[in-house]
């Protein structure tokens, strides 16, 4: 693998994990009763 | 070319390496702070303590709880039931629907187990709480005292936890357990004297 395709993979392996700790930020399980 | 990649690698790494490791933290800080032994603290002298050692530009009148056990003194939200969603994610919310200390009956708090936004799960150590632990409630500015009666892991669509009761108690409930919370953790405190001016 070149260093550009690696460079790509890794930008996007980046953008998904941040993309998932902002996801689980944003989520807020139902704590309520019923 | 070599050296961005490399960067990059490195920031996947610390993104999900914090991801992974902040669910645990507060139990590390819990460790740290209980080093030692048990040390189980009472109301008053819980409250001394973070009352000189906190912020003294924070405002702590109003009403609270505090459980020394959890390392907790936070006000009590108050709000409707058709905001719960913001309440539950800014502290710990009284639910409207339950009774106060002055009133006898069951008052009922819930706060989320954990969250990666803050605060990051006020009740996050409510399964550390034992029988006999002590637990304050500032309410009108008198002092409440509750003791730990039971604690109990229930279903979610056990409702009756938070229904009226004859005898006058305090629950709290939040989700259980940390990972996958498909259940809810409830403790049960019975009052120790009619209140006090803290």
């Amino acid at each position: 693998m070149n260093e550009k395709t690696k460079f790509w993979v890794l930008l996007g392996l980046l953008v998904l994990s941040i993309a998932l700790l902002v996801y689980l930020s944003t989520q807020s399980s139902n704590v309520l009763l019923g | 070319m070599r050296r961005v990649n490399f960067v990059l690698l490195g920031l996947i790494i610390l993104v999900n390496l914090y991801t992974i490791a902040l669910p645990f933290l507060p139990n590390i800080g819990y460790w740290w702070h209980n080093r030692g032994g048990d040390k189980p603290v009472s109301v008053a002298a819980y409250i001394k303590k973070t009352t000189n050692s906190s912020n003294p530009n924070e405002d702590t009148s109003g009403n609270r709880i505090i459980i020394p056990r959890m390392s907790l003194n936070t006000p009590l939200l108050e709000g409707p039931k058709s905001d719960s969603f913001n309440l539950l994610k800014a502290g710990a919310w009284h639910l409207p629907f339950s009774t106060d200390p002055t009133q006898g009956g069951n008052m009922v708090v819930a706060a989320h187990r954990f969250s990666y936004t803050g605060p990051r799960g006020l009740f996050y150590f409510l399964d550390k709480l034992q029988v006999g632990d002590e637990i304050g409630v500032q309410w009108g500015g008198k002092l409440y005292h509750y003791q730990v009666a039971s604690t109990r892991v229930v279903s979610p669509t056990e409702i009756s936890v938070q229904g009226p009761t004859d005898d006058t108690r305090l629950t709290l409930y939040t989700c259980t357990p940390l990972f996958n919370p498909v259940n809810r953790l409830v403790v049960v405190a019975k009052p120790v004297d009619e209140g006090a001016t803290p």
